[in-house]
């Protein structure tokens, strides 16, 4: 049985479809994209709807990630924050949704895909560049000139700041897309072992020590799903902030 | 079995006790704070790995544009590799300015018990 670790990756068209020169076909990654969106929804809505004053199980998770993320938007970009708490709470459980429903078997890890969490990481830069200049206009650039700076130092300074400022989305995309990537292809390997293992003697024992190894890594996977969403909402909330303070 | 409302506020009160004793015992949420601290450290690594990326891209741009290869190159990677730092530096200046609130918090707390 051939299998390669790097297969599970592979975006395969569901429904192809071609417009012009572009492929915009209907993959299995924006297959459970979808599935992630209409899930989240499903969980946020269907478990607010009795608003007991005593929550069930449902109504508490959705009330633990509102109460996680709003504390993290209040911790970070104070009382008037409030109003990027939306942003923030999608873009937590988007990657979320796709770190967790990448752990379920037979499915696909959209946040493995550098071009979706680079599409991510984007979008929270460039909201942050635009709140900024909004709030500050062209003062906005003095967030690449520290105060204080003697005049030689200037353009080390400043062109230090500026590729400290791009690699933001570089290393916010870069991490999710790499830790999924890593932990994917491990589980794979490990898998591979025991399949490879049960062709020799004792196969059928030693076959079972990947498999126990398997099993603790993906413990491990769906700890680092939670800490990569986590690691993506604070990260939100501390460019904002960057944005509006100028630190 | 019926209690007479003497043992049953007896009761209650020893429950609370225990209660209380068993708070205090607990270790104030280590899985959070595990999971928080591999967070840091993952970003410390990519966030000096992305600069340095950056860095070079930048400068591999300018040389491509002026045909001064490698020479921009060098530099901008020199500057990548401050810019991680800065990028590193700051995370945990905040992070540590962060720590700092919470410990005179919990200290003024513990003084007014």
């Amino acid at each position: 049985m051939a299998h390669n670790p790097l297969e599970q990756f592979v975006i395969r068209p569901i429904v192809p479809l071609h417009i012009g020169n572009i492929d915009v076909s209907f993959t299995q990654s924006a297959l459970w994209m979808g599935i992630a969106v209409v899930l989240a929804t499903v969980l946020m809505t269907l478990s607010m709807q009795k608003r007991a004053m005593v929550p069930g199980r449902w109504q508490n998770v959705a009330e633990m990630f509102y109460e996680f993320i709003n504390g993290m938007v209040r911790e970070n970009l104070g009382p008037e924050g409030a109003k990027y708490f939306p942003f923030v709470f999608s873009i937590f459980m988007i990657v979320l949704m796709g770190n967790l429903l990448g752990m379920v078997p037979y499915s696909f890890t959209y946040t493995s895909h550098i071009i979706v969490t680079g599409v991510l990481a984007c979008m929270v830069c460039l909201l942050a560049l635009v709140v900024g200049l909004v709030k500050h206009g062209g003062h906005f650039f003095s967030l690449f000139l520290p105060k204080g700076l003697p005049w030689p130092l200037i353009p080390l300074i400043v062109a230090i700041e500026i590729i400290s400022y791009l690699s933001h989305p570089v290393s916010l995309s870069v991490r999710l897309f790499a830790n999924m990537v890593a932990g994917h292809t491990m589980l794979k390997v490990f898998a591979g072992f025991s399949v490879t293992l049960i062709t020799v003697t004792f196969g059928a024992v030693l076959g079972l020590l990947p498999l126990v190894v398997n099993v603790a890594l993906i413990g491990l996977e769906i700890m680092i799903a939670f800490i990569q969403a986590y690691v993506f909402a604070i990260l939100t909330c501390i460019y904002l902030k960057d944005a509006i303070e100028l630190h | 079995m019926s209690l007479t409302p003497e043992e049953l506020s007896q009761q209650i009160k020893e429950a609370r006790a225990k209660q209380d004793q068993n708070l205090e015992i607990q270790p104030p949420k280590i899985g959070e704070q595990n999971g928080a601290a591999t967070g840091k450290a993952l970003r410390a690594a990519s966030d000096l790995v992305a600069a340095l990326v950056v860095g070079g891209f930048l400068g591999y741009w300018v040389d491509r544009w002026l045909h001064t290869l490698p020479l921009f190159l060098i530099i901008f990677f020199f500057l990548g590799f401050g810019a991680g730092f800065l990028n590193i530096y700051r995370a945990q200046m905040s992070e540590s300015a962060a720590n700092k609130i919470d410990n005179d918090v919990s200290k003024t707390d513990k003084e007014e018990k």
